[in-house]
């Protein structure tokens, strides 16, 4: 079938809103995801914050974020249903699985880097414990940081 | 600061006496700006973390350019996507005044 991709939704209920109605919402998301095979991976309350700005006259929000599995065409579903309900005052929907790949990838690709360089130079894989001191110490130290980008970035662009 | 790069780099490549020139103009110091993201190693740029995106929005709510931040090109498309999603959920304004 089509393939499975990760997408992130956050919506934003209103802070005065009972946890039944938050509830109410959850399952009415849950619904949407099961129908089009996918799943739930986790669901995290992000709680009472302050908006940015106004919407609909509410000046703070109750953040919900769900990480869900599935189709694409999952979201256009997600999104419709999610317009209508109105306590949800504003929610998004994004595709994740990529950029995070993405990310993944150059990590592990630093990481080896790394690990390739220090071997050459006859050194183990990984840093070991005081180096690791010693760098957080040198961070501490702003002209260090500076100092070392200068090297680093003077032959981009 | 374009242009002052191209001509310290032709100079390094130029005759003897142009590169001294160019050396002694370079005594005041220009603090090279360097990429945030590429310096700290943060490979993913999330809407989420308005602590990470809050120094690339000055007081007006503007994206910060970066011939003023520093950040490489393609961080600061990233920095772009990652400070309009979170506009988009009301973490970060849109314009202040």
């Amino acid at each position: 079938m089509s393939t499975v991709r990760q997408y992130e939704l956050v919506y934003i209920v209103p802070p005065d809103s009972t946890e039944d109605q938050l509830a109410d919402v959850h399952k009415q998301v849950a619904v949407v995801v099961e129908r089009f095979g996918g799943t739930i991976e986790k669901s995290e309350p992000w709680g009472r914050r302050r908006l940015a700005y106004e919407i609909n006259h509410h000046r703070e929000g109750t953040y919900v974020l769900d990480v869900i599995n599935g189709p694409g065409a999952l979201t256009a579903e997600l999104d419709r249903r999610l317009r209508t309900i109105d306590l949800v005052i504003r929610h998004m929907v994004v595709r994740v699985d990529e950029e995070l790949a993405i990310a993944d990838r150059s990590k592990s690709r630093r990481k080896e880097a790394t690990s390739r360089r220090r071997v050459r130079r006859g050194l183990p894989p990984e840093p070991t414990e005081t180096e690791l001191n010693r760098r957080q110490e040198e961070n501490d130290d702003m002209d260090g940081v500076m100092e070392s980008g200068f090297r680093g970035g003077r032959d981009r662009d | 600061m374009g242009d002052y790069e191209k001509e310290s780099r032709g100079g390094r490549s130029g005759g003897k006496d142009k590169k001294d020139d160019k050396s002694g103009k370079r005594t005041f110091f220009r603090r090279r700006r360097v990429c945030k993201f590429c310096v700290e190693k943060i490979d993913y740029i999330g809407y989420k973390d308005v602590k990470l995106l809050s120094p690339f929005i000055p007081e007006r709510g503007k994206i910060q350019p970066r011939r003023i931040s520093g950040v490489c090109a393609t961080h600061q498309r990233a920095l772009q996507t990652a400070i309009k999603r979170a506009r988009q959920i009301a973490l970060i304004p849109y314009t202040t005044d």
